[in-house]
């Protein structure tokens, strides 16, 4: 039984990840071959019993000795590792408690990863069958939680917890990228090339045989067409051969799996019919990073209660009377999450960039984005009218040089100094993956002086020890930003965004932000949402039930225990007073889980993907995870054979495959958003599709270095080791 | 260029007998010249093809020696192009000044630039500080206090009560027993719920559209739509009392923009002939044209004159769209808008877009219009396709609240109702209205629409001053009469045509008769009172101490 000594807990002082200082020169895990992490079947397999008490040695000793052992190949019948990993003795007592109640979870992962199979070896695939027969409705585990397992799966086991911090030893952003073969670069191109020939081929004939189904493009009795071909032929040629991944309706919650209505089309993806019949899917689309998506739970019945008590609507804009002490609250709750003075929220997120970046700058403004930077702050900037430059996505030496550029040079033509200079980063990039680097820019800004707007709208509540942000996850103190984004759609399963300053800066928002003075405001329930999900992250004193663990005072770099105050807990005065929450919410415990599972998500994945030989853009802690595919053909293939599944476990996985113009014309790709409910078994069974699918599709552009039972039982390993 | 097929060897044996006349020195020099143009003569014949080449060189000289100059002057050229950098601005510009690092450093050293938030003027935090904050739930009753009096709402779009309407509440808590609150993604992944497809079929079935796009704010609906279709060299005609997410929505869309006088028919043709003239002069492609205007504006509650802006559109071929983001549950027989109120099919506007935060009181908004409109807008408008879809409930409730007006007429005349009392309490004061009291306010505002904008006839002579005077007002009826009401909030100074200063009313159906009556009577004695006196102590001298009393 791998274990781990990083407790899973409420107390919040778990070791960072980054004492795993000294990475070992070689594979931590030599030719680990089938071989389980469930206790009662690795038992029986002495041979590999051997090889993990071997490369668990080896674990041990390529480890400083400080006493924050992460993890290592351990057994739970191997003493060596026992005596090397505990820091307390109680634990593996503990362990095992933990390890009896994901017994059953862990069988369904043995019988596939074949110690089973070797003992059964007419395990048929109408058993893995029976196995995953209601897989995603039916928890393996035994639970008092009211949540449903079909919407946050439950998963006890407290080695498959990660936590999501800046390891200094781990670059935050690769070298070099990874590069395909030639021949997909070629073939590529080549298949783009084919379409858009074909594509206006099919325009050429089709205009003056069937005129009628182009209508719409060509002027007619003295209206000029209402699309210009040219600007919808991408539309009409390309994305209309994929139509069937994008858009695909829904009912229930996007929460870890999700049920999708069956559609077919007869006229080659113009419309699409419902076939009257739903299939239940693994949802690893949906932006539910902490899970909160719940129709049941805490939250929900305190968003019930704000129904009764509110209603549904926000009504007006905020300033005609439409400001309820609701939106106080929540603002407030929101400065102390974010750790920033002042806060404000708007309805949506999009409009949360789009009408305050016009509020902060304007002419003789100069706004420096990144390229890859979302739409709604392309918006915001051209509705602002300052300057615009961009630099390469994440590459700091190119903003620098642009930085002394735009500082010497001043304004165009007049040579008059900038007003201000705003730099606009995301914290994480919701189609690489890749996250900020934000040291860096803190000390560019000391030096040159430029305003940082940091949009957080995919890290917010997904990464950091304590989910808030890109700023916890490296440490930095948030108000050395200027202003922080965010939204609320995502890990808070809410909607609408907010934006987090100084007071002054904030009141100048206040004043002249478009959506507090034109748009209308927040309706109470997504307010409750907010307040209910933020507060359970936070935990809510004075209730701070949370045993105080032991604090390991060793560890090296700034740990969530030697800056309490900055994300303290939420007091209780700022959550209304009506709002009731379950303990297990009010202390914190419940927001501090989901913050750890999702970081083990987001790293096994990631990690485990490599290893098989895809090439995945971005950092390993990040829970967006894009696979890259190249080849157009293969991505309507990839999203329909997630959802069919050749695999004998026949669980459909629904994905969102994303092509130019979100992304870079060659680089398509598939992009799996991860969450806190999703179980290790769901990530296992992702792992297992993909390998599949991949292999058919010839898809693994990289060296696959591991199979993938060798992935799934090296879990934990890949988890903790930094490559 | 002939010399390449000349036998290299008969050159060298001319050189040979020749060598005295060439210094020494040159020879080995020359020789090593000659076997390397040997050697590239051998390589390049043994390129398939090369002969061709040769023979395309060699006659097109003998034929044109002008040609091949030209042809070498275009191939220097390109690669001249090729190899100069791609991109533009960046330190090649005509005003680029080189800089030593130095004083690269320098001035990096002395940049000081503006801070980001300008200290707060008077007048700013005085707009801050007279936004009211609702204590508890919003709708017809609120406080304004955790323990104050309850206040009369006039100051929110409510038409029929829907804010406090308990079928609505039941409904929104169904559905988040089925659904949650947040959707999760934006409607291209996975985020297109069923409810949401529902409430598009309900609202385009009700205004009687083909078809209709749900976004999840309205300001953001408006003023990403307009984009979405209108692109640069397009033309705009537009009122130019158009609410503020038009005006951002023609900012992004880079057409070219003509404004007619606001609410003015006349004008509007008068702009279309002259469009219309000069594209007859200047020729060129047929381009798309839009008129744009809104049903009931939101800047002063004026009706738009829809049978003739329909008439003069088809006349000069124009597209329509009308933003009815006030008027959508607010006008017509059972809130439909203005199209139902001059009994005009909605198929003949182009794109109608509407607001479900202020029609139906939940949140978002919609366009609707025929089915390539739609289909159009869920790939190519930037609000719809990079943001969250809307939350199930507010969809849910949307179409509830649809329900209830299509079942419920009642509503809308009491709302009606409510309006004409509300209205006859302050014709008095109305320039043009009847009785010899003092006129003091205007009211463009249509007598059928809930929203009503009260303009001071005789204002100060700066805006600030003007809105110290209407807080004044705001101020007295909430003391007096136990109303809250608001003045516009305006983005002073982002505007592009800046509004006057008004009052905003916002009449419910909701409110009992009785109550509309004393809300109507409390304003005017309120309005007599501020302005009347004002007017008798000289209005100047009053404001400016009152403004030093303030800052």
């Amino acid at each position: 039984m791998p274990r781990s000594t990083r407790r899973s807990g409420s107390s919040g002082t778990s070791t960072p990840p980054s004492s795993l200082s000294s990475p070992p020169s070689r594979p931590l895990f030599p030719a680990i071959s089938l071989r389980s992490s469930s206790p009662s079947s690795s038992a029986k397999e002495s041979s590999t019993q051997t090889i993990t008490a071997r490369s668990s040695l080896l674990n041990v000793l390529t480890r400083p000795h400080h006493s924050a052992p992460t993890t290592s190949i351990s057994n739970a019948h191997a003493s060596s590792a026992d005596n090397n990993n505990n820091h307390n003795g109680s634990s593996s007592d503990e362990d095992t408690n933990y390890s009896d109640q994901s017994t059953i979870s862990s069988y369904a992962s043995s019988i596939i990863s074949g110690t089973y199979m070797m003992e059964n070896q007419h395990l048929t695939s109408e058993d893995i069958a029976k196995v995953y027969e209601n897989y995603l409705e039916k928890p393996f585990v035994n639970t008092k939680s009211t949540i449903k397992h079909s919407e946050f799966g439950h998963c006890n086991n407290p080695n498959w917890r990660w936590t999501s911090q800046w390891n200094t030893d781990e670059p935050i952003h690769p070298a070099e990228e990874p590069r395909p073969p030639y021949f997909t670069l070629l073939t590529t191109y080549i298949s783009y090339i084919l379409l858009i020939v074909i594509g206006h081929m099919r325009d050429f004939f089709g205009k003056r045989f069937r005129p009628a189904e182009y209508a719409h493009l060509m002027p007619q009795n003295g209206y000029a067409a209402l699309n210009s071909d040219f600007d919808s032929f991408y539309t009409r040629r390309l994305k209309q051969r994929l139509e069937d991944c994008f858009a695909r309706p829904v009912t229930g919650v996007a929460g870890r799996s999700i049920v999708c209505y069956d559609r077919a089309s007869t006229d080659e993806n113009k419309t699409f019919n419902l076939t009257g019949t739903t299939t239940r899917a693994l949802n690893v689309s949906s932006y539910n990073y902490l899970g909160f998506a719940s129709s049941t739970g805490g939250c929900a019945d305190a968003v019930e209660a704000c129904i009764k008590k509110y209603g549904v609507s926000g009504a007006g804009p905020r300033h005609d009377a439409s400001t309820l002490d609701l939106h106080v609250q929540t603002e407030n709750l929101v400065a102390r999450f974010v750790g920033q003075e002042s806060a404000m929220v708007v309805s949506m997120g999009y409009a949360t960039n789009s009408t305050t970046i016009p509020a902060l700058v304007g002419k003789g403004c100069l706004v420096i984005s990144d390229e890859f930077n979302h739409a709604s702050i392309r918006f915001g900037v051209r509705l602002s009218g300052a300057s615009l430059r961009s630099f390469k996505h994440n590459d700091v030496d190119d903003l620098e040089r642009i930085l002394r550029e735009v500082i010497s040079q001043g304004q165009p033509r007049t040579h008059r100094p900038w007003k201000k200079i705003l730099l606009i980063v995301e914290g994480l990039y919701s189609m690489e993956g890749s996250l900020v680097n934000l040291p860096v820019l803190i000390d560019l800004k000391k030096r040159y002086k430029f305003y940082l707007y940091v949009d957080e709208a995919h890290s917010i509540g997904a990464m950091g020890p304590n989910g808030r942000g890109v700023c916890d996850y490296f440490g930095v103190d948030p108000r050395d930003v200027d202003i922080l984004m965010g939204t609320f759609t995502k890990s808070f399963g809410a909607a609408g965004g907010y934006i987090a300053g100084s007071k002054q800066i904030m009141d100048r928002l206040r004043l002249r932000s478009h959506a507090t003075c034109y748009a209308e405001s927040v309706s109470p329930p997504v307010l409750t949402q907010i307040i209910a999900s933020m507060g359970s992250i936070m935990g809510v004193a004075p209730p701070l039930a949370a045993p105080a663990d032991i604090i390991d005072d060793r560890s090296d770099t700034m740990s969530i225990s030697s800056r309490p105050t900055a994300y303290g807990p939420a007091p209780a005065y700022i959550l209304p007073s009506w709002m009731k929450l379950p303990l297990n919410l009010l202390n914190g415990t419940e927001g501090r889980e989901r913050l750890r599972r999702l970081a083990f998500n987001s790293r096994y994945l990631s990690s485990g993907l490599r290893k098989l030989g895809f090439i995945v853009y971005g950092h390993r802690d990040s829970p967006i995870i894009p696979l890259l595919i190249y080849n157009p053909g293969k991505m309507p293939w990839f999203s329909q054979l997630m959802l069919d599944r050749l695999g004998p476990d026949k669980t459909p996985i629904v994905v969102v495959v994303v092509a130019y113009p979100a992304t870079p014309l060659i680089t398509s790709r598939v992009r799996f958003c991860l969450s806190a409910s999703h179980t290790k078994n769901d990530i296992d069974l992702i792992l297992r599709a993909c390998d599949e699918v991949g292999d058919l599709l010839g898809m693994k552009y990289g060296k696959q270095t591991m199979n993938v039972e060798e992935v799934i039982a090296s879990a934990e390993e890949l988890v903790a080791a930094s490559f | 260029m002939s010399g390449i097929r000349t036998p290299i060897s008969t050159l060298a044996a001319a050189a040979q007998p020749a060598s005295t006349e060439i210094p020494a020195p040159l020879i080995p020099l020359l020789s090593s010249l000659t076997s390397i143009i040997y050697t590239i003569e051998h390589l390049f014949n043994k390129i398939p093809g090369s002969p061709i080449i040769v023979r395309y060189i060699k006659s097109s000289y003998q034929d044109d020696p002008w040609r091949s100059v030209l042809e070498l002057f275009l191939l220097a050229f390109a690669i001249r192009t090729v190899l100069k950098g791609r991109t533009r601005g960046e330190g090649e510009g005509k005003s680029f000044i080189k800089l030593t690092e130095k004083e690269i450093d320098e001035l990096v050293d002395d940049f000081n630039p503006l801070p980001l938030a300008d200290d707060p003027t008077p007048a700013d935090s005085f707009t801050l500080d007279t936004v009211p904050t609702i204590y508890g739930p919003n709708g017809i009753k609120v406080k304004t206090a955790a323990n104050g009096k309850t206040l009369l709402n006039l100051a929110t779009p409510n038409w029929h009560g829907f804010i406090e309407n308990d079928k609505m509440k039941q409904v929104a808590i169904e559905t988040l027993g089925q659904y949650g609150v947040g959707t999760c993604g934006p409607s291209g992944f996975y985020g297109t719920i069923d409810v949401h497809v529902k409430a598009e079929a309900d609202i385009a079935s009700f205004i009687g559209t083909e078809a209709s796009i749900i976004y999840s704010q309205a300001f953001a609906l408006v003023s990403s739509a307009i984009p979405a279709f209108a692109k640069r060299g397009d033309i705009i005609v537009a009122d130019r009392g158009v609410n503020f997410g038009i005006h951002k929505g023609l900012q992004i869309s880079r057409s070219n923009i003509k404004w007619y006088a606001h609410g003015d028919m006349k004008d509007l043709e008068r702009v279309l002939q002259s469009v219309e003239r000069e594209r007859k002069r200047k020729g060129g492609k047929l381009t798309k044209k839009f008129i744009v205007a809104e049903g009931i504006f939101e800047n002063d509650g004026m009706l738009l004159d829809l049978p003739k802006v329909i008439e003069l559109k088809k006349k000069y071929k124009y597209r329509l769209i009308l933003d009815e983001c006030q008027s959508f549950g607010m006008m017509g027989a059972h809130g439909r808008g203005i199209t139902e109120h001059f009994g005009i099919p909605a198929t003949e506007v182009d794109m109608i877009l509407g607001s479900m935060a202020n029609g139906l009181a939940t949140g978002g908004g919609f366009c609707a219009g025929s089915q390539v409109v739609c289909q159009h807008q869920r790939i190519n408008s930037s609000a719809s396709v990079f943001s969250a879809s809307l939350p199930a409930m507010l969809a849910t409730c949307a179409s509830a609240a649809i329900d209830i007006l299509k079942t419920q007429p009642n509503l809308m005349t009491s709302l009606q109702a409510n309006i004409t009392i509300f209205r006859q309490q302050l014709s008095k004061l109305e320039a043009g209205g009847p009785g010899s009291e003092q006129k003091l306010i205007s009211i463009p505002s249509d007598m059928n629409s809930g929203l009503i904008h009260i303009f001071l006839l005789d204002p100060p002579d700066s805006l600030e001053d003007e809105e110290l005077l209407l807080q004044d007002i705001v101020d007295e009826v909430s003391n007096t009469s136990n109303l809250l009401i608001t003045r516009s909030r305006r983005l002073r100074s982002q505007e592009v045509f800046e509004p006057e200063p008004s009052l905003k009313i916002c009449v419910s159906g909701f409110m009992s008769k009785k109550d509309v009556e004393s809300a109507g009577k409390g304003l005017k004695a309120a309005i007599v009172k501020i302005c009347g006196s004002l007017i008798r102590l000289g209005l100047i001298d009053f404001v400016s101490e009152h403004y030093v009393v303030l800052g």
